[in-house]
């Protein structure tokens, strides 16, 4: 990968994708491992952008698309290797990656959700419009509209519980 | 919790420490550790179904009564076996501490000595096979007594004691297993390993164009 593109092209949206990765990682290995995943499929498939819509939307698009994919092939692998008793505990508990500890109780609120709500939110607290969140995620507007109340709801649920 | 969560995940990163990019190294060195460790998986427990079907192939040659045959297939398995156990505790000595790129150089290195290894044997294997089938049937009492039934009272062209169609056919099959021995192989083994190894090839291309840019 050219330093040129990760630069001009991944460096602007390293934030989001960073904050994609933490949201479904566990470990500060796993998160490295998936942020240079998803940075170098993005270099890879940079030939397949067609321009039908923004690239920091076929960015953040791929990074969760990559993220997805990366969370089942690891369960799979874990699992794998939990019936062999090869290596257990593979995963740590890593609660305190942000300096800021309400972010780190939202992070953890957020990794309670499901796979696809947890892009929603995401793209929601990035700011993105509801439209760009539907192509993203493959919906509609509406939908995202209703759904956002309900993530919001039951993140509020879950961090009232925690701080309880 | 009075803060809505738009405040915490805003405020959370006004600190642009929070936001650490991490260093994009060693690329990829997850990946070719999984794909490598998958061959090995896959390597040992073929090694390991030859020897188990050596011995089945053993015990219903002495049932069905050819034992010639199945002596001989036994033999040839066990010692695929062997050499291809001495392969695999080569390929275990290949050194984890260097980079992806290197490790993956030097498992295909490893991969294709060890099929130009089993293409040159395949030319002795197939051909061992089908001497070890013919001779195996011929001198089977109940293989003759099946031919006695299917041709009524079968008589055998025989020259100076030697089935000559029987020893042609074998001949013909063993010229031709000689000739496409290595072929068999290189589609049995893709059939086998082909994903494993196209992945192999396609991320060392991959790492390749990586050092280059």
């Amino acid at each position: 990968m050219s330093n040129d593109f990760y630069t001009s092209s991944i460096l602007p949206y390293s934030g989001i994708i960073i904050k994609i990765c933490r949201a479904y990682t566990d470990s500060q290995e796993d998160f490295e491992d998936y942020y240079q995943e998803v940075c170098l499929q993005i270099w890879r498939s940079k030939d397949k952008f067609r321009g039908d819509s923004k690239w920091s939307t076929w960015v953040y698009r791929l990074s969760l698309n990559i993220c997805l994919t990366l969370m089942k092939k690891k369960r799979k692998t874990h699992q794998y290797y939990s019936t062999d008793n090869i290596v257990q505990n593979e995963f740590t508990d890593d609660k305190t990656i942000f300096s800021d500890e309400n972010l780190n109780l939202l992070y953890e609120a957020i990794k309670q959700l499901s796979e696809v709500d947890r892009a929603v939110i995401l793209l929601y607290l990035e700011e993105k419009p509801n439209k760009i969140i539907a192509e993203i995620i493959g919906t509609t507007p509406n939908n995202i509209g209703v759904r956002i109340s309900r993530i919001k709801e039951r993140l509020k649920k879950i961090l009232n519980e925690k701080i309880n | 919790m009075k803060k809505s969560i738009e405040s915490i995940w805003k405020n959370g990163f006004l600190d642009k420490e929070t936001i650490l990019l991490p260093k994009l190294n060693n690329l990829s060195s997850q990946k070719s550790i999984h794909i490598i460790d998958k061959f090995k998986r896959r390597f040992k427990i073929n090694i390991n179904a030859l020897i188990v079907f050596s011995f089945i192939i053993l015990v219903i040659s002495f049932i069905v009564k050819i034992q010639i045959m199945g002596i001989l297939i036994f033999i040839l398995l066990n010692i695929v076996a062997i050499i291809n156990k001495k392969l695999l505790k080569s390929l275990k000595k290949i050194d984890k501490n260097v980079s992806s790129y290197w490790y993956l150089k030097s498992f295909d290195t490893w991969m294709q000595a060890q099929i130009a290894f089993n293409m040159k044997m395949s030319r002795y294997i197939y051909p061992y096979v089908t001497i070890a089938l013919s001779s195996g049937f011929w001198y089977s009492s109940s293989f003759q007594k099946a031919l006695d039934d299917l041709f009524g009272g079968y008589n055998p062209y025989i020259i100076y004691g030697i089935p000559i169609y029987w020893v042609i056919v074998t001949l013909c099959i063993v010229i031709l297993s000689t000739i496409f021995g290595a072929r068999i192989y290189k589609w049995d083994l893709n059939l086998v390993y082909g994903s494993t190894l196209k992945k192999l090839d396609e991320l060392i291309k991959d790492m390749e164009t990586l050092r280059t840019q």
